[in-house]
């Protein structure tokens, strides 16, 4: 095992981490630059009291935002809204895609059509996305209410608002998902599957004995991700609601928005954006470390 | 029996799925007159070619088109070009680079991007990035290259080791050896990663929006939203020709590269 | 915020590229370049936005102005984000609520006297009005040039108004309130609705149309704004609560709707009558279908006809490298003739009272008489020098108007929220 070092520093740095950082050097150039920088800047925003404007002088205000969210009634409500939503879609996005999955990993005719069509929602502009599902749901002419009979204003109703935004969040993420799960059932051996039906095991017991199994890895990355995703979904949800009515599809994010660009508390707006990561990393670090230990 | 419900069961997901393609091409052949009707009908009854007319004649839809195109492939290969060294390192080294590198992926995708619009901004401001596609294809790579991390990391480490090692015995021209070996291993990889890429990049509004602002070198997301007005009115047809024109060469990528997607992800996704 | 991050620098230092500062590169010996943002997005607006700039280009080629197309729900992301950036447009268009926020963090170039007579004059005071706010050190600065603004009208269908036999209302005759309640119940029959009342962003509408009573919905007293909800401001709540509720005039369904939504409805015979903005008459020309006969009705009446209005604007920031060159623009680009080109492009009404006299937006074809007409009610909306009115609007009166409407709470109970929650919001900005 000597091509592989443990990139520990000697006096003189040794060949491997000198390989390391040549490696690594295109990419740290403007990450660094791009992203760690305005990062940072916008992490330590959070214990400012910064504010729009031109000739505003920003002090360091330490705890105050945070204290201030504590309190917050719409911070609670929007990491309310946030929590149902991303939990709701993710599980959602995970099982449809899962069925299509199965479905494309079959021998029907017209595969590849069907594989290209799944792919729709990833290749539309999301801002294209909003404006047409604003038309779907519309109460008079969308295509919701004409094939349910229904007159339901679905955006602008206190109960139906979140569900109808979740449906479309389900829609839009589903490719990937399909994509990433199919990649992965395809990585089943077959011989697996012919061992079983020799021992008799029905589809459903092969699917849950057998595949379910094996795709656990590609599970486990593809519904952290989604979950992570989904939780920091912004514009989508903007363009349909812009968080109405009365808040019901406030998402976190567009509360930070809202503080942000609206009201010009750049500061408040940072402690919300680090509570946010803080809190989707906790989740998915109990997600994930479950999962590890369900694994070995 | 089942060969049936599993097409029947395909085809609603179809549907469900690929509904707003025909309702783009439907509205996007309608008159307003039509548009406004209480009961819409998926085919128009007086279909025409006004609203192309408009879309593609008021706005260069062609160009920004063009333009979405460079900055997208350019941002994609980019992307993979820098992401590949720096995931081969990461996933054969360890130590506490690794563990930076891995923990600044994880905080880039949770961290609010509006919140780093205004920094990142000014940073381009500094470097008289603004108003350029160059500036904008730098904020792309700087973007996508985490998810890409973690992509390519993950092929990496799929290839096993000792193939690499068979290489390197000699010692002398290392680096090259070891990439002659695992390149051809990684190129599904590649591919997939080179999609998202490029996909993410050809619909990145938000920081277009910011950045650019000479007419000659707005992007494809960018001119659709001039279709749409205050307080969400919209002038529907031009907006579904535009939208259609926007979506058409994704999905002529996808088909191209659909075959080779699958077997790409399937090693990343689960060494990821 | 501070204007230069460490870590650039550093970034620099690394980059060794020897970079430029400012993106707004000019030659002192070449022409002045100015990026003008509009917001246009008519075709027939874009069309006349584009050939008054060319016009302009054409005469003066020491000052050359570029066409920047923005969108409506974008572009205050886009301002906020250059303006805190350090790289501005050198004139831009907004409307004027957006620019009461932009005045007080001393974005903007104070216009008051650095523009010249003819242009003063040919607008009247209650249009400057809505552009005449603190500059957020306790001055009083005139941060844009107001030309077009927006009347609240009725878009009627007219068969079924001559079939019900109800009176069609002139400028010179409007109706009232009550003679509005009157006719929606005789228009409300055999699955037709009398009246429709798009409420998807219901507080502006309605503390514009609060002022046919008299209700401002804000009372400053010693520096301070606090929220007032009275007899004045709760008129035209109740009558729009009674014809939803009480009357049955009005489909309640509709109340969600954006302001085009109920055009489908509308021109179907679902609904008779639509309290709207005047430009949306835009919309029914184009998508009337053949044979639909429609009018304009002006403005209601209470106990006055005053409507609170807000205008679209043109304006500098004060970031601007070239302001006296911007400014030379706007008044060119908005006057009179200029403004009865942009007026009619939009569907909307002009301040220039030049303008306001020609005939190509006083004609009776689509409503115009009626509509420039109403343009003369229009007072500044009360809710426009309130600092924090977004935020009230947003977080506390969309969602109580919004439950109010819906008969989801009591009037007394709305009134109590928008005073008590509203006042805990403005606090905030009066620190």
């Amino acid at each position: 095992m000597t091509a592989v070092a443990t990139g520990r520093h000697r006096r003189g740095m040794s060949r491997q981490t000198r390989e390391l950082w040549v490696l690594l050097l295109p990419a740290l150039v403007p990450v660094l630059v791009f992203s760690v920088g305005p990062l940072l800047y916008g992490i330590g925003l959070a214990f400012t009291d910064a504010q729009g404007g031109r000739n505003r002088v920003t002090g360091f205000s330490g705890l105050d935002n945070f204290a201030r969210l504590f309190t917050d009634s719409m911070f609670w409500q929007s990491m309310q809204v946030g929590l149902i939503w991303a939990v709701s879609v993710t599980v959602l996005q995970f099982l449809a895609g899962l069925g299509l999955a199965l479905l494309l990993n079959e021998r029907l005719a017209l595969r590849g059509v069907a594989r290209v069509l799944a792919l729709v929602p990833w290749a539309m502009p999301p801002v294209v996305i909003g404006l047409m599902w604003r038309l779907v749901y519309h109460p008079d002419a969308g295509i919701v209410n004409s094939t349910l009979g229904t007159d339901i204003n679905w955006l602008a109703d206190f109960s139906w608002a979140l569900p109808a935004v979740v449906l479309m969040g389900v829609w839009s993420g589903m490719p990937q998902t399909t994509v990433v799960l199919l990649a992965g059932l395809q990585n089943v051996p077959k011989e697996l599957y012919e061992a079983g039906a020799i021992d008799g095991a029905g589809t459903w017991n092969r699917f849950r004995d057998i595949t379910l199994p094996q795709l656990r890895p590609v599970i486990v990355a593809i519904t952290s991700l989604n979950f992570v995703w989904n939780f920091n979904q912004f514009s989508l949800v903007y363009v349909l609601t812009q968080g109405g009515p009365g808040g019901r599809t406030r998402l976190p994010m567009l509360f930070a928005y809202e503080e942000a660009f609206q009201c010009g508390f750049f500061g408040y707006a940072a402690s919300l954006g680090v509570t946010i990561m803080i809190v989707v990393l906790g989740l998915l670090g109990v997600y994930l470390w479950r999962q590890l230990r369900e694994a070995s | 029996m089942r060969r049936i419900s599993q097409y029947a069961a395909l085809l609603l997901y179809l549907v469900f799925l690929a509904f707003p393609l025909i309702w783009m091409l439907s509205t996007s052949l309608k008159t307003p007159q039509e548009m406004a009707s209480l009961n819409p009908a998926w085919i128009p009854r007086e279909p025409t070619l006004a609203n192309y007319a408009d879309a593609f004649g008021e706005q260069d839809l062609v160009g920004a088109g063009l333009r979405s195109l460079i900055v997208a492939v350019a941002s994609s290969f980019l992307t993979v070009t820098v992401a590949l060294p720096a995931a081969y390192a990461l996933a054969r080294y360890r130590g506490v680079l690794k563990r930076i590198a891995l923990g600044w992926v994880l905080v880039s995708q949770v961290f609010p991007f509006i919140l780093i619009i205004i920094p990142l901004f000014m940073v381009m401001r500094e470097l008289d990035l603004v108003n350029s596609l160059t500036g904008l294809v730098a904020v792309h790579v700087t973007f996508t290259l985490p998810f890409a991390l973690w992509m390519l990391q993950g092929y990496v480490r799929s290839v096993p080791r000792e193939l690499e090692e068979a290489a390197a015995v000699d010692g002398a021209g290392r680096m090259r050896a070891i990439a002659a070996v695992v390149a051809p291993l990684l190129a599904p990889g590649v591919v997939a990663t080179l999609l998202f890429s490029f996909i993410s990049s050809w619909n990145e509004f938000l920081f277009a929006l910011v950045v650019l602002k000479d007419p000659d070198v707005m992007t494809l997301p960018l001119t659709l939203v001039r279709f749409t007005g205050p307080e969400g009115v919209a002038r529907l047809g031009p907006l579904a020709a535009a939208s259609l024109a926007a979506t058409i060469p994704s999905l002529i990528f996808f088909a191209i590269i659909q075959r080779r997607l699958r077997s790409g992800l399937m090693a990343g996704a689960v060494k990821g | 915020m501070g204007k230069k991050l460490a870590l650039a620098a550093v970034a620099i230092a690394v980059l060794a590229t020897g970079c430029g500062g400012g993106g707004t590169g000019k030659s002192s010996d070449g022409p002045v370049k100015l990026d003008f943002l509009s917001l246009a997005w008519q075709k027939e607006s874009v069309e006349a936005n584009k050939a008054i700039v060319e016009e302009w280009n054409k005469a003066n080629p020491e000052i050359q102005v570029t066409y920047v197309q923005g969108s409506w729900d974008n572009v205050n992301d886009q301002l906020v984000t250059s303006f805190e950036g350090g790289d501005v447009p050198d004139v831009f268009h907004n409307d004027s609520p957006a620019l009461a926020g932009f005045a007080s963090k001393g974005y903007l170039l104070d216009l008051k006297d650095k523009l010249p007579a003819s242009l003063r004059d040919d607008i009247p005071q209650a249009a400057w009005d809505t552009v005449t706010f603190d500059d957020g050190s306790g001055n009083e600065g005139v941060f844009g040039v107001p030309f077009l603004q927006e009347s609240q009208v009725i878009i009627a269908n007219k068969k079924l108004l001559d079939e019900a036999g109800v009176r069609i209302p002139t400028p010179a005759e409007p109706w009232t309130w009550n003679e509005f309640g009157e006719a929606s119940k005789k228009l409300t029959k055999d699955g037709t609705y009398g009246v429709a009342w798009p409420m998807k962003s219901p507080v502006n509408k309605v503390l514009n149309l609060a002022l046919n009573f008299g209700g401002t919905f804000f009372e400053t007293s010693g520096g301070k704004t606090a929220v007032k909800v009275g007899p004045e401001e709760k008129a035209v709540l109740q009558r729009i609560h009674d014809q939803l509720h009480k009357d049955k005039t009005a489909d309640p369904s509709a109340l969600g709707m954006g302001t085009a939504d109920p055009l489908p409805g509308f021109f179907a015979g679902k609904y008779a009558m639509l309290p709207v903005g005047v430009y949306l008459r835009q919309q029914v020309a184009e998508q009337a279908p053949d044979g639909f006969e429609w009018v304009t009705l002006p403005p209601l009446k209470g106990t006055t006809s005053n409507q609170g209005a807000v205008s679209q604007t043109l304006s500098v920031p004060a970031d601007s490298k070239h302001q006296e060159q911007a400014v030379e623009f706007i008044s060119f680009f908005l006057n009179g003739k200029n403004q009865a080109r942009l007026a009619k492009g939009d569907w909307l009404l002009p301040t220039s009272q030049e303008a306001a006299s020609d005939p190509s937006i006083t004609s009776p074809e689509n409503g115009w008489d009626v509509a420039t007409a109403s343009a003369k009610d229009l007072v500044v909306a009360p809710f426009l020098k309130v600092n924090g009115y977004d935020e009230w609007k947003s977080k506390v009166a969309t969602p109580v108007l919004q439950e109010f409407l819906a008969n989801k709470i009591s009037l007394d109970e709305a009134a109590g929220k928008l005073v008590e929650e509203g006042n805990q919001v403005l606090e905030r900005y009066q620190r």
